[in-house]
């Protein structure tokens, strides 16, 4: 227990933080086919706008966070608004290869901003929690419990409104049927628009997250955003709760097969899960397999 | 002015559509009017779907009109089209698959805010098709093809419309299960809706339509009442393979 117990808790950690940045990725993905390459950007938008609030404006710890989900907010909705729609509208047969060298150059974009504005140099997030809660035989640290938590109570949140709200399931309807949701009456571009704000907002309190354990830099998100990818592939796509259950399942062996192996054998070994899975069901652990036609 | 109550409600005018560069439709002109069945049938491939499409917003229009009650809908989008009040109600029923019945019946009363004004649709879809009632916690993807018909059905009367547009509700169901399904359509026309109703075989469709018009290449070939159309063993020859 003194040793499995803290190697647990780094890959549940890690998990949620997975989970919590997958489900952003998995959010646009599943319901406009847009992957969009620039949502660990948003993830360092986040965690530098929450360091801005907190460290630089003295904001409370609450607004902090907010002003973390607004930027994403914001930031999600004018990539929507300045590019997925323009493209969408001008070659639709093309959107899925364009619109993901488009948001990498907005990645880009963003990233060496966020450079000129606060420098190469790794800082720390203000909003961390030092200590630990003692469990008998290990320590949990409170920053690490506070992650779990917050990253759990989003994604519940999150499920709530996309099941319980009438908003909510349009974006459900339209994920699984854009043409039957117009015929419904739902305004499909506004509904987009909406999934682009709700995961740039869980992008941004995602990366200010991941900066309370590591440190802000203008690469943040960027290992997030490929474990993200990850997951998407190997859960399936359009499968949220799938999803979910692979970050944390992948996080916990991530943690293991570094624990036993070394820190360099992580991510050998999730790559290595990822072929085999994909080799046994090619539409992913809980997705229906695809067949397309060349 | 008041309209007369039986002026048309539909009105297609020269209505020229298609995909890409190809033109499907090439000039068809229709209208219904209120409490009206209309049934357009031809062979398949021959653009009954695009015409419905055209009518619905999902396919642009390339010439020509559609009004729909005096106001023109061509040019608007799908979504502005529904809220006008064409309910359309698809080939294959494109339902929510990953969603549960009453979910799926649920979006189609998406536009209509009043609590109240949708309970009590959802009370009248369950009582025309009882089956929907046993199974409204059951995901679309797992039902029967007839049950996931009737689901295309009872989401479209939850909208709140005043044109109903049916494409092909025969397709790919048992004859016993095509017979149910008509024995709705009947009861719906019975309550005094307006229908437009695609098909594929004029039989089925002959003892509850007002008019047929018949449909090759793009363009009406024919247009009357069906107990004629059956009696023109030429016609259903040459266009409907006999």
């Amino acid at each position: 227990m003194e040793i499995i117990g803290p190697v647990l808790v780094s890959g549940i950690t890690t998990g949620a933080l997975y989970a919590l940045a997958t489900l952003g990725l998995s959010l646009v993905w599943g319901s406009l086919g847009m992957l969009n390459m620039a949502h660990g950007t948003l993830l360092t938008l986040g965690g530098y706008a929450a360091f801005t609030a907190a460290s630089q404006l003295g904001l409370p710890v609450p607004l902090a966070v907010l002003a973390a989900a607004a930027v994403g907010g914001v930031i999600g909705a004018l990539i929507f608004v300045l590019v997925a729609y323009p493209l969408s509208r001008r070659s639709p047969e093309t959107f899925e290869t364009t619109i993901m060298i488009a948001t990498f150059g907005v990645a880009l974009t963003l990233e060496n901003a966020v450079l000129r504005l606060y420098g190469g140099q790794p800082l720390g997030q203000p909003l961390s929690v030092g200590g630990a809660i003692n469990l008998g035989g290990f320590a949990l640290p409170w920053q690490n419990l506070i992650i779990i938590v917050s990253a759990i109570a989003l994604m519940g949140a999150t499920a709530l409104f996309l099941t319980r709200t009438k908003t909510g399931r349009a974006i459900r309807a339209t994920a699984q049927n854009p043409d039957a949701a117009k015929l419904m009456g739902v305004p499909v571009a506004r509904v987009y628009l909406q999934v682009l704000i709700l995961s740039g907002m869980l992008a941004g309190v995602c990366g200010v997250l991941v900066s309370s354990i590591t440190q802000l830099s203008p690469s943040l998100g960027a290992d997030p955003m490929l474990k993200a990818f990850i997951m998407c592939v190997v859960a399936g796509l359009g499968n949220l709760p799938g999803a979910i259950i692979t970050s944390f399942g992948l996080a916990i062996v991530e943690a293991l097969v570094q624990f036993l192996a070394g820190a360099r054998w992580g991510f050998p070994a999730l790559l290595a899960i990822v072929i085999l899975v994909l080799i046994r069901r090619p539409g992913g652990l809980f997705g229906r397999v695809e067949v397309r036609r060349l | 002015m008041v309209e007369p109550s039986n002026s048309p409600c539909l009105v297609v005018n020269g209505l020229v559509t298609g995909y890409d560069g190809r033109n499907v439709l090439t000039g068809v002109s229709l209208s219904l009017d209120p409490g009206e069945l209309v049934t357009v049938v031809g062979p398949n491939g021959h653009g009954k779907s695009t015409l419905l499409r055209a009518i619905s917003g999902l396919l642009p229009v390339r010439k020509g009109s559609i009004s729909l009650n005096g106001r023109v809908i061509s040019g608007q989008p799908a979504h502005r089209v529904a809220s006008s009040g064409v309910i359309h109600v698809p080939q294959g029923d494109l339902l929510f698959a990953g969603m549960s019945v009453i979910e799926n019946l649920l979006m189609g009363a998406y536009l209509d805010s009043d609590q109240a004004a949708v309970a009590r649709r959802l009370d009248e879809v369950f009582t025309l098709l009882p089956k929907l009632a046993e199974r409204q916690t059951q995901i679309a993807a797992s039902l029967s093809g007839g049950e996931r018909r009737m689901v295309g059905i009872g989401r479209g009367l939850m909208m709140n419309g005043s044109v109903m547009l049916i494409d092909e509700p025969s397709l790919g169901l048992a004859p016993i299960i095509i017979e149910q399904i008509y024995e709705v359509i009947a009861r719906l026309k019975a309550s005094g809706r307006t229908i437009l109703l695609v098909e594929e075989n004029p039989a089925r469709v002959a003892d509850i339509a007002d008019r047929i018009h018949l449909l090759d290449n793009g363009a009406f070939v024919w247009s009357g009442e069906p107990a004629v159309l059956l009696q023109r063993d030429e016609l259903l020859a040459t266009y409907l393979g006999g």
